[in-house]
């Protein structure tokens, strides 16, 4: 399939955007704001429209007018500041009216399925050097802003407090959204674009690391979301937009399930002493590099009638189906594990 | 130091939160602010940290390197992905800190040196807490404003902290305003009180205090000092 110019220049691109989407989605998501992504990127689909009337390219026609809106938001977010999802649904509501306006009078005269679905056969090598461009210049505003952008979201009056000028940052960032959106809508199509600035985040969430390293397993879940959505549209002859949104959300379900499975363990603790009654047990075993599985249980219980309740933690580790004695009083007992 | 003068301070078109404060803050002293809920201690706060601006007088600060530590973050999102190392570096690099082991340092101060690769939603708040002081020690602070450092954190860690800060104090010289619930701790450890009362603040010694607040509330005179 890489004999052919569109899918050298889809693959190019959807490196590049793997890269940008993650880095400009965790910030957004962390922000509790991922609805940006999808207001910004309909009002793409009002600067696609304007530029293909206009004869412009449509990459920088929706650039343009989406960093507006952008910047357009955050000042409203200031009038708004207890109903900021209220100025998300304005800009969402005046973009799309600018958009159908725009197709249905018959002033633009091109497909624009293409930008809404995403494809992979329109895209040319000069969308290539304008989503290269765009891409560079994100990534080296992102890189001299991480540590502030990082600040801000976790502490926003800390941030205020260490001389951060957060107005200047949130109106970059807010172009930031812009220029994801614009270089994405090519491949990934307007109406998911906002799957892949959310989803590979949330799926790195529940991995539960810290901020530099979820951002790269983002990066890892978007590369795999785009190159298999890619790979698996042109099999198909499907859009590739729809196809990497299913991925992203298989990609998100699969690590939920693993996340979530819990070891499956027996644990019977007996206290010998007086047979105390257990009332609640915790049990999750995490591998060790060497296979072994390390256990941390807590339980809660009430030696006798009259006495209080009391909690007890343990760990222990193990490879194999066992029973062993904790803490001279508690007898354990452990099924071989299932997977 | 910082000199408060004749300020005011009213939310937009509400009524005056504080009210013709005259208030001097001397370089190395330990200064605890009382008042009931809602009786402007925040918002003095925010004042002295230039996040509000006076409706009118003014304040004059002659402090360079202010650090603030926050209430325990109540509102903190304990799933946020940051490591304790993540929250140091970001704040080292916004504040232009130099020196690579800056955060060891820091956190071996607080005794939290274990915890550096640690997720800031497996902290208790005893230990958020101190997390958040090492934090405000990075820049070698000259002021540091506390608010309700005791708040959520059980006994053994509120010495721990009210330990550390009091060693600041005394030793570094480091000027502590703190914004308090603890009388106890307050009236142990600060040099100067300084009480909000709806809108008018008034400053009185530890022992005129204790003094003023049982005759309020018991109506006992004749007192044994802490």
């Amino acid at each position: 399939m890489f004999q052919y110019n569109f899918m050298q220049n889809a693959f190019m691109i959807a490196i590049l955007i793997s890269i940008l989407c993650p880095l400009i989605g965790m910030f957004l998501v962390l922000k509790r704001y991922s609805m940006m992504g999808d207001t910004l990127s309909h009002a793409s689909f009002a600067g696609v429209a304007a530029g293909l009337m206009f004869h412009m390219h449509p990459i920088l026609s929706a650039f343009c007018l989406t960093s507006i809106f952008g910047v357009l938001i955050e000042i409203l977010r200031r009038h708004f500041k207890n109903y900021a999802e209220l100025i998300l649904v304005v800009i969402l509501s005046l973009s799309v009216g600018i958009a159908i306006t725009l197709i249905s009078s018959g002033l633009v005269h091109a497909n624009i399925d293409s930008f809404l679905f995403g494809s992979i056969l329109t895209v040319t090598r000069e969308d290539f050097y304008i989503v290269f461009l765009l891409s560079i210049i994100s990534l080296f505003i992102v890189s001299r802003l991480y540590h502030s952008l990082m600040f801000m979201i976790f502490d926003e009056e800390g941030a205020k407090i260490s001389g951060i000028n957060i107005k200047f940052i949130n109106y970059t960032f807010a172009v930031l959204v812009a220029a994801t959106i614009s270089v994405s809508i090519r491949i990934v199509g307007i109406l998911v674009i906002s799957s892949l600035i959310a989803l590979p985040i949330a799926t790195a969430l529940q991995l539960r690391k810290g901020f530099k390293t979820t951002l790269l397993f983002g990066v890892l879940f978007s590369f795999i979301d785009i190159i298999s959505g890619i790979t698996i549209s042109y099999w198909i002859n499907a859009a590739p937009g729809g196809v990497i949104a299913i991925m992203s959300v298989l990609v998100l379900a699969f690590v939920l399930f693993f996340q979530n499975h819990h070891f499956p363990v027996n644990i019977h603790l007996l206290n010998l002493k007086n047979m105390a009654k257990i009332n609640c047990m915790i049990a999750n075993g995490k591998r060790n590099s060497d296979g072994r599985r390390k256990f941390q249980i807590q339980s809660i219980f009430k030696p006798a009638w009259h006495q209080k309740y009391q909690t007890t933690k343990f760990t222990f580790e193990t490879s194999q189906s066992e029973q062993r004695t904790i803490n001279s009083g508690y007898s354990i007992s452990k099924s071989a594990p299932r997977r | 130091m910082i000199h408060i003068k004749n300020m005011y301070f009213s939310y937009e078109q509400s009524s005056y939160i504080l009210k013709n404060l005259n208030f001097s803050i001397q370089n190395g002293s330990y200064i605890s602010i009382l008042g009931e809920n809602g009786s402007g201690k925040s918002t003095f706060i925010k004042l002295l940290l230039n996040l509000l601006i006076p409706t009118s007088g003014h304040i004059e600060n002659t402090f360079t390197r202010t650090a603030y530590v926050p209430q325990r973050f109540e509102s903190l999102n304990t799933q946020f992905p940051i490591t304790i190392e993540e929250i140091l570096t970001c704040y080292q690099k916004a504040r232009h800190i130099p020196g690579k082991k800056i955060i060891d340092d820091s956190l071996a101060l607080v005794k939290m040196q274990d915890y550096k690769k640690a997720l800031v939603g497996t902290l208790s708040g005893g230990q958020c807490q101190k997390i958040f002081i090492a934090r405000a020690l990075m820049g070698n602070p000259d002021l540091l404003i506390l608010d309700e450092p005791s708040n959520g954190v059980d006994i053994k860690s509120q010495n721990e902290i009210y330990q550390l800060i009091k060693n600041l104090n005394q030793e570094k010289k480091v000027t502590v305003i703190c914004v308090e619930h603890n009388l106890k701790a307050a009236i142990k450890n600060s040099t100067l009180l300084y009480h909000i009362a709806q809108g008018v603040g008034h400053i009185c010694n530890p022992q005129d205090y204790i003094r003023e607040y049982l005759i309020e509330n018991t109506g006992v005179e004749n007192y044994v000092s802490i």
